[in-house]
């Protein structure tokens, strides 16, 4: 195992982290806050669609769960917002492994596996919308308070600084990933699991253990979101939008790859909101012309950005040798 | 204005020299026009989904906001700030929660000295949470969750009524409908979306009126989309209420009333609150029938101001059909300009300050004077009720502000 490797990865979180003190403005700081947050999901759903090739549709059931975990914990409660935080993440795990357990038990893979994560995530929004627990189809709001136990700052680049912590564990958590001998498991069931069972890989044991890590990343990403915006409903938690966000930055960015999915989240909000000025007025206009731009880096760049980057030979050794695509 | 470029000079001051100073300091005063600059104008920021799923809204909204803002700005602007012009800023919170933080960082970028809007629950509580870091005064218009109000946020205001104080009102002037044709509903069946809107609603619904008299015979919820309503209609059918209480968005509620309709299920009343269509002149224009003498209890402006009218031949010229966005909006621009004059200042402390103390007049909303509560809240709000009559929607309660006598029942 090599440290060699790091570099790209400390250098991206060091520049990230440097940024918000170069007195950018609160709208970008809250942009960069949410495309962190992203990021993060986007990390999760990685582990499982980039690197064990099971594509989910549905992480916006970790996501959830994180994020009403986080909310009511300290809503009803009133947990110290550290502690709800790592029992958000230890319950998103959970219900990961849960998943896991009933869908690889059965030995669904593929698009089963797709659409078996996308009714777990639908169930939960149903559920949450039509619970008291959660607050119904009100949500739950947690009250604006700043101070270190509530996890909220007065000044938001700490709150920056904190999420972009979790992202960088992210980064690490990836980066082991590829270094290690459960990671190489996990790549050689995706290539071909029956062919890695023959070998000797644990199949079962190595996809739960995946599913739990890419769950509690994502977990983690909806607890942060909860903190940042202080309201949870079901379609915010549980709703498709976060699922689409986490696979599409992942896939955008380069699926199988570390930075892959830090990349694709900053690349697509960050297009988002450079399209805004572009609309001239005209509702909607922005969104076309991210669309087109988003068609045309698809189309020159099918295996993600990071590959782009490494064609356009600014790579060397930071990214992987080869995305899931590739391989 | 030209500045003296002389050095100072040591020699005594002379006479012709003060009696030259004197004339200067008199045209100064006599003349603040001519060497006065033009005051500063006052930023407001307009937050609406002008773009996504209620980009119609958002697009009605910004009307009534800007023709607000020319009639004041031709009416000499903010008097007491020399003149001030107001100058609307919009940001678009692309009916999306996160996108409404976002545009609120965006117009505290642009200094914006308040925020009027936010449109739906879900974006109005993330937006005026984001604009209370910065202090920014934010007067929310026709959200209705009643938590906005009660998070303890000072810069929070709500020009719109909320759930409870537009459900207490609907449910008396169901009553009274009831009472004054003569009890001719008994039975009630309820057909609500399972989101917030509607399941609040059929909650409390049920709760609520079988101490009023009324029999609820089942509560029946969908999801959104519908992209079908047969089953539901096929339940009513055989339940046979006298009163359908229907809740749900725009198009599930033009689904349900055209499967009514095609069903031949004719209860004596539909009586909606907050109802996705049945104050929409879409809805009366492209399904008469099928709209024809359903009630609403809404948001709905003044129909006797004649600004409405002017207002309404905007929207209807500009080829849209009409909705309350639009007056709600003019509305909320009119009474953030009279804080804003009331408070001599475009300081955000002074015009939450203003807005906490002092009273409005509600532009073309029948709310009387404005007055904000301690939690921000303004207790003169109170919705009307509505009817599809003909081609028109009119106002039939309350009797000072009603147009039109109710129809009811409609199927007798």
């Amino acid at each position: 195992m090599t440290g060699r490797g790091l570099l790209p990865v400390a250098a991206a979180v060091a520049v990230l982290a440097v940024i918000p003190f170069l007195g950018i403005s609160g709208s970008l700081l809250n942009l960069m806050i949410f495309m962190m947050i992203i990021a993060l999901a986007a990390q999760g759903w990685n582990v499982l669609g980039g690197y064990g090739g099971l594509s989910s549709f549905g992480h916006a059931a970790f996501f959830g769960v994180g994020a009403y975990a986080m909310a009511i914990l300290q809503a009803r409660y009133g947990l110290n917002a550290w502690l709800a935080l790592v029992i958000g993440i230890a319950l998103g795990a959970l219900f990961g492994a849960f998943i896991g357990f009933l869908s690889f038990r059965s030995g669904l893979k593929g698009s089963y596996f797709a659409l078996v994560t996308l009714a777990f995530a639908e169930v939960a929004r149903i559920l949450a919308n039509s619970a008291n627990f959660t607050g119904g189809a009100a949500g739950t709001i947690l009250n604006l308070q700043s101070g270190v136990a509530f996890l909220q700052f007065a000044d938001r680049r700490v709150f920056l600084l904190v999420v972009l912590a979790f992202v960088a564990i992210g980064l690490l958590a990836t980066w082991w990933l590829e270094h290690s001998r459960f990671g190489a498991y996990l790549v050689a069931l995706r290539e071909n699991d029956q062919a890695a069972q023959a070998l000797g890989v644990d199949v079962f044991t190595v996809k739960l253990k995946a599913i739990a890590l890419s769950a509690a990343l994502t977990a983690a990403s909806g607890c942060l979101y909860a903190q940042d915006y202080l309201f949870v409903d079901a379609n915010i938690a549980f709703g498709s939008w976060i699922s689409i966000e986490a696979l599409f930055a992942a896939i955008v960015g380069g699926a199988g790859t570390v930075l892959g999915p830090l990349i694709g989240a900053i690349v697509l909000l960050g297009l988002g909101e450079l399209t805004k000025g572009l609309s001239g007025g005209i509702p909607g206009l922005d969104l076309l012309v991210f669309g087109v731009i988003l068609v045309l880096c698809v189309a020159f760049s099918p295996n993600g950005l990071v590959t782009l980057l490494r064609r356009l030979g600014i790579e060397r050794r930071g990214f992987p040798a080869k995305t899931a695509k590739e391989a | 204005m030209r500045r003296s470029s002389k050095p100072m000079s040591r020699k005594p001051i002379s006479r012709r020299a003060v009696l030259k100073a004197g004339a200067a300091l008199t045209t100064l005063v006599a003349a603040p026009g001519v060497l006065r600059a033009e005051p500063a104008p006052v930023k407001v920021g307009l937050l609406q989904p002008i773009s996504g799923a209620f980009a119609l809204d958002g697009d009605l909204a910004k009307t009534g906001a800007e023709y607000a803002v020319k009639e004041i700005n031709d009416a000499g602007g903010i008097k007491t700030l020399g003149g001030a012009r107001l100058e609307l800023v919009i940001g678009d919170s692309r009916s999306n929660a996160e996108a409404g933080a976002q545009a609120t960082e965006d117009l505290q970028g642009a200094g914006v000295s308040a925020v009027l809007g936010g449109f739906a629950s879900g974006i109005a509580l993330t937006a005026t949470q984001a604009a209370a870091r910065y202090g920014l005064p934010f007067i929310v218009d026709c959200a209705v969750a009643d938590t906005i109000t009660e998070r303890g946020l000072k810069n929070t205001f709500r020009f719109n009524p909320n759930f409870s104080m537009a459900t207490e009102l609907a449910l008396k002037n169901l009553v009274k409908l009831n009472d004054d044709a003569g009890k001719p509903a008994k039975t009630v069946a309820i057909v609500h979306e399972d989101g917030l809107f509607g399941s609040g609603l059929a909650k409390l619904m049920q709760e609520k009126l079988p101490p009023l008299g009324f029999e609820v015979l089942e509560s029946i919820a969908h999801p959104t989309p519908a992209r079908d309503m047969s089953n539901v209609v096929l339940r009513i059918r055989s339940l046979n209420p006298d009163l359908i209480v229907p809740s749900h968005y725009f198009n599930e509620f033009v689904l349900f009333a055209r499967t009514l309709q095609q069903q031949r299920v004719r209860p004596k009343g539909i009586y909606a609150v907050f109802g996705g269509a049945a104050s929409s002149y879409r809805f009366v224009n492209e399904f008469p029938e099928a709209a024809q003498g359903v009630m609403d209890c809404n948001h709905w402006g003044d129909p006797k101001n004649p600004i409405t009218t002017k207002l309404r031949e905007t929207v209807t010229a500009a080829g849209k059909f009409y909705a309350y966005n639009t007056p709600i909006n003019y509305s909320l621009v009119h009474v953030f300009a009279q804080a804003v004059e009331k408070a001599g200042s475009a300081d955000r402390e002074k015009i939450i300050a203003s807005l906490a103390t002092n009273e409005f007049d509600s532009g073309l909303m029948p709310y009387g004077k404005t007055k904000f509560n301690d939690k921000g809240q303004n207790t003169s709000a109170l919705p009307l009720n509505t009817q599809v009559q003909g081609k028109d929607i009119k106002v039939i309660y309350p009797a000072n502000y009603a147009e039109a006598k109710p129809v009811f029942p409609i199927n007798s």
